[in-house]
């Protein structure tokens, strides 16, 4: 039976697989060639049937950048399936580690981050069809360190010219949601804990889409948020039973992992409410606190434009304010609305800025360039005694010889 | 006719800015305020292109507070260059066009046509001021006045040749301000107090020299490290002396919403609140990376040159004045 390739002496494709005293040998019937000889075998199947193959036909030239692409495309298959994404994004996926691999700037990648690049090009992949994915999650499916994936993430966006689309929070919030474990009865969950998964779902984009009014948002992780709100509009469901319920019990409950900044991001939600609440009349009797307000967190939501509006003042507004004001001298301050000490209206309005600015790390700030530095020119004599200051003394290049020596 | 010669001196003016021409008389600068209407053309273009990638949720149909008249300047980049270049030698109209009632001029591109030479006006190029290193350029976009804010520069990166080879154990040695340490850096590290900067030492004699807020600080401090290298008995010299990065920072005092920003500027922009809390925009012209944050402050890096970091802030500042809550 005839095998593939041709002889590398005459170049006949006439190549017969022959046995010399019962060793196979592939020799070409034009020259008689021995091409090869006690061939290695590459499959049990093809051991049974006494079929060898050529080493130099089983693997090609670009051996190493065809296993890479063979795991690749393996690991993008694989991670389609496990996040039953749709067949057109495993297709475009696979494309692009065909691309990655194939780009020069990628050949001398180490395989550690040629493994994290399949995953990238899901996670590109879902970004740009607005299927919410956060790179936590990909990360913990590759079993990858963030700061690498980070890495593989951004030079591949370069690299490959990619334009990614931002992070959709609406979607976000109702596929993190779809895993917490509250909608249904279980035998470790209490029965006042079970809610109606539209409640909470609805309720919890209102909430965000609130933190994000109030520049919560910008800047910050999505997922803590997201577990945040989603325990506030839990509570606020049913507030008798659930208040006594912290944000560490009510994630082991709803089994999803508890991340650290949402208790921070829980505090300046329910600092936006309590200013909120501050606005609406029939709550101003009550002495709200961050326990109680959750109870009324429906009317909040349902009256959140309005309340927006009273509780805080427009950001230029305040400037203007505060620039008549004698403002701080550091050139640090930002725009004199930082401490909200000149805001209008009996002192209760602040602006509405994100928190970095309405709470400022002090910082030292260097001095704007004074007039003497601006007048350097960068030619002026250098004195021999300033560079002197630098040199070591005789003696002290001894004694550092001999401390050098005990160490 | 009014029309094109609006246009005309819009040009002319980046013209000017590049060839660096003092030429003409500068009180026939007038700010365009026409400009202000180029922007619906250009949004939805924009959008279109953008729509097959994301379908934004809430897309901003009122554009009229968002300046984009940044965005001709990039796309249309090439077009402009090659018509300056073919209508340098005709002479252009700056006397007789200042009025403004004239308001849709770049409606299109394609009616340029450069037309006959009409006024015989010599010193035909644009009236900005020249380029000087320690005065922050005009900006580009006309429709705006300059922003008032000056960037401060805090690092500047520079490298030199010293054009010997170096002895870096002994360097270390008989230096007090130097460490060296071969197992993690193969090159010496000195300090200097004045201007207070680092240099990293390389056996080759090469040096890089890190840490000045200004040209001549790097320059100054560059020469003193030879110096003290010249004294440790090395024949130093003082070779291809180069600015190879200046980072700049700045605050426009007011929060800007990052997400909205990454939505109309998505070609430039890259925001993933995951991996960095601000939005990282790559300015093709000047080709400068600046990082943009929701408190308002600016980081601008990338430029050899101190003008391409005000030129991209005055770039900038009309862009992230659009997102300006208006409450």
């Amino acid at each position: 039976m005839a095998a593939r390739g041709s002889c590398p002496a005459c170049g006949s494709a006439a190549l017969v697989e022959d046995s010399h005293y019962a060793q196979q040998q592939l020799v070409c019937a034009a020259c008689g060639c021995v091409l090869a000889e006690g061939l290695l075998t590459t499959t049990y199947a093809e051991e049974e049937h006494l079929r060898e193959v050529a080493y130099s036909q089983s693997t090609g030239q670009k051996e190493q950048l065809s296993r890479c692409l063979q795991r690749g495309i393996r690991r993008v298959q694989d991670l389609c399936k496990v996040l039953q994404l749709p067949t057109v994004f495993e297709e475009t996926a696979v494309s692009y580690v065909q691309r990655a691999l194939q780009h020069p700037s990628f050949h001398l990648v180490s395989l550690e981050k040629k493994e994290l690049l399949g995953g990238c090009c899901v996670f590109v992949t879902c970004r740009q069809h607005n299927w919410p994915l956060t790179m936590g999650t990909i990360c913990s499916l590759l079993y990858a360190k963030q700061e690498l994936f980070a890495s593989v993430y951004l030079s591949l966006q370069k690299e490959l010219e990619l334009s990614v689309p931002a992070l959709s929070l609406a979607d976000l919030v109702k596929t993190h949601l779809n895993s917490f474990r509250l909608f249904q009865h279980a035998a470790d969950i209490p029965a006042p804990f079970v809610e109606n998964k539209e409640k909470v779902v609805a309720r919890t984009m209102q909430i965000v889409e609130l933190a994000s009014e109030t520049w919560l948002v910008t800047g910050r992780h999505p997922v803590p948020i997201v577990t945040a709100a989603a325990f506030l509009s839990w509570q606020s469901l049913q507030p008798a039973a659930r208040l006594a319920c912290t944000l560490a019990r009510f994630c082991k409950l709803a089994g999803v992992d508890l991340p650290p900044p949402a208790h921070l991001r829980l505090k300046e939600l329910l600092e936006i409410l309590l200013r909120m609440a501050s606005q609406l009349a029939w709550l101003r009797v009550f002495n709200l606190d961050k326990k109680t307000v959750v109870k009324h967190i429906g009317d909040l939501l349902q009256h959140r434009i309005f309340l927006l509006k009273s509780a805080f003042c427009p950001e230029d507004e305040e400037e203007q304010q505060c620039a008549a004001a004698p403002g701080e001298a550091s050139p640090g301050s930002a725009g004199g609305a930082v401490q909200g000490g000149g805001c209008p209206s009996a002192g209760k309005r602040r602006p509405l800025l994100p928190p970095c600015l309405v709470n400022p790390r002090k910082r030292l700030r260097t001095a704007a360039p004074s007039a003497s530095d601006s007048a350097v020119t960068g030619e002026e004599p250098i004195s021999d005694g300033e560079i002197e200051q630098y040199l070591r003394g005789p003696e002290e290049i001894r004694a550092f010889r001999k401390a050098q020596a005990w160490l | 006719m009014d029309g094109s010669s609006l246009l005309e001196q819009y040009l002319e003016r980046c013209d000017g800015q590049f060839k660096d021409d003092l030429s003409t008389s500068p009180q026939l600068f007038t700010p365009m305020s026409p400009y202000d209407v180029d922007f619906p053309i250009q949004t939805t273009e924009d959008v279109l292109f953008r729509s097959q990638f994301n379908q934004p949720k809430e897309l901003p149909t009122d554009f009229s507070s968002v300046d984009l008249s940044f965005l001709p300047d990039i796309t249309q980049d090439n077009k402009e260059q090659n018509l300056l270049e073919d209508g340098h030698e005709m002479q252009k109209d700056l006397v007789g066009s200042t009025s403004n009632e004239d308001s849709s001029i770049l409606t299109d591109e394609s009616s340029l046509a450069y037309p006959d030479a009409t006024q015989a006006t010599p010193e035909a190029s644009g009236a900005c001021p020249p380029l000087t290193p320690m005065a922050p350029m005009t900006p580009v976009t006309p429709a705006s006045e300059s922003s008032g804010i000056v960037p401060q520069l805090q690092n500047i990166v520079s490298t030199v040749n010293l054009a010997c080879k170096l002895d870096l154990k002994n360097i270390a040695l008989r230096a007090r301000n130097a460490e060296y340490n071969p197992k993690r850096f193969a090159a010496v590290i000195m300090r200097i107090r004045e201007p207070r900067t680092t240099a990293l030492i390389f056996s080759s004699g090469k040096m890089v020299c890190t840490g000045a807020k200004s040209e001549e600080q790097s320059r100054l401090a560059a020469r003193k490290y030879a110096r003290v290298v010249q004294k440790l008995g090395f024949p130093a010299k003082f070779l291809d002396f180069k600015i190879q990065n200046m980072v700049g920072s700045c605050d426009v005092m007011f929060p800007i919403r990052l997400e909205g920003l990454v939505l109309t500027h998505q070609q430039f922009s890259s925001y993933e609140p995951e991996l960095f809390p601000g939005l990282i925009y790559r300015m093709v012209k000047p080709r400068i990376v600046l990082l943009i944050f929701v408190s308002g402050k600016v980081v601008l890096t990338g430029a050899k040159e101190r003008s391409e970091i005000y030129e991209a802030f005055e770039s900038i500042y009309p862009i992230l004045k659009g997102f300006k809550k208006a409450s």
